[in-house]
């Protein structure tokens, strides 16, 4: 049984990393068209990249 | 594989196999929806059918040889993914997995059977629907199972954390249950299809190129198609786990929507 939820597991970290870079970093991006910038899709990637870290601790970390 | 391996070649160039030698021509001119791919989807579907229903009619206690590899398989997957993931409600889900996973099996496997030598899944579609099915499947068992409204809130809001961080967190949690989980379940059986399918052309034309070659480049052909037959074993292992690890998160997303907590 362990072993299958360190597979599950796996899966569902990544999973979280993905969508947090991919809709973070698409909001900054369209941000980042809408008001002629350059730097929101930069703060848009990393904003998702520590809200999907931040799930994955709330999931398996505590 | 192209029709003819001569076409590696045009002239001397050596032409390497591109994603150009996935779409291929319907098999009979005048109807264009029968490509090959779909063709031996078919053919899977009826394999499949027919091995389990031949394998399952004369069942006896004493099993035939051949009821005995249609229980292995069976078992396999009932004792694998079916009650160590689902728990004692797997009973339901049992005809779903195993379809899912010997019709994907077959599909993958088709990729190195000599003459057919195309795995369906390589074509991206057949994989979209898979992760489309899958989908539907999972969100109606936890939905059923849940009620709407819970189901609904246990996906958006993880517990224990401070109001405000909803803002954040909401959108990738949606976006990780409606998005990434069926589409990385597709992408991934189709990128692993499409890669061995690239890798075993380049290794068996690029060979039978370097044939036509001086003496030297013969070597290194023969060295050539010696790799392609020792990466075709290397796909049967790929395509057995891919089929095997398309069920298990199949199977897994499903208990995920039956516990209570996600």
């Amino acid at each position: 049984m362990t072993k299958r939820s360190d597979e599950s597991a796996i899966w569902t970290i990544l999973g979280y990393l993905l969508s947090g870079l991919l809709f973070w970093g698409g909001v900054g991006y369209f941000a980042d068209r809408f008001f002629n910038t350059s730097y929101l899709t930069l703060v848009g990637i990393l904003m998702g990249m520590g809200g999907g870290l931040y799930l994955v601790w709330l999931r398996f970390g505590r | 594989m192209r029709a003819l391996l001569n076409l590696s070649a045009k002239g001397d160039e050596f032409v390497p196999p591109s994603s150009r030698d996935f779409v291929l021509p319907p098999i009979f001119e005048d109807i264009a929806f029968l490509t090959k791919p779909i063709l031996f989807s078919f053919v899977a579907a009826i394999l499949v059918g027919l091995f389990f229903s031949a394998s399952a009619r004369k069942a006896a206690v004493v099993p035939s040889k051949f009821q005995f590899a249609g229980e292995l398989v069976y078992g396999f997957v009932r004792k694998d993914l079916g009650t160590e993931i689902l728990g004692h409600e797997f009973r339901r889900f049992m005809p779903y997995l195993f379809t899912l996973f010997t019709f994907i099996l077959t599909n993958n496997i088709f990729g190195i059977v000599p003459f057919i030598q195309f795995p369906t899944f390589s074509r991206i579609s057949f994989a979209y629907v898979l992760g489309i099915i899958a989908f539907g499947v999972f969100h109606y068992v936890g939905l059923r199972k849940q009620g709407v409204k819970k189901y609904i809130k246990d996906i958006m809001f993880m517990p224990g954390v401070p109001k405000p961080v909803y803002i954040l967190l909401t959108p990738i949690e949606i976006a990780t249950y409606l998005v990434v989980r069926p589409l990385t379940l597709s992408l991934r059986l189709f990128a692993n299809m499409f890669a061995g399918h690239l890798l075993l052309m380049i290794f068996f034309l690029g060979g039978e190129h370097l044939l036509q070659g001086a003496v030297a480049m013969k070597f290194v052909g023969v060295l050539s198609f010696g790799m392609g037959i020792a990466l075709t074993f290397f796909e049967f292992l790929v395509q057995c786990l891919q089929a095997y690890i398309f069920t298990l998160l199949t199977a897994l997303y499903i208990a995920g929507g039956l516990a209570d907590e996600h």
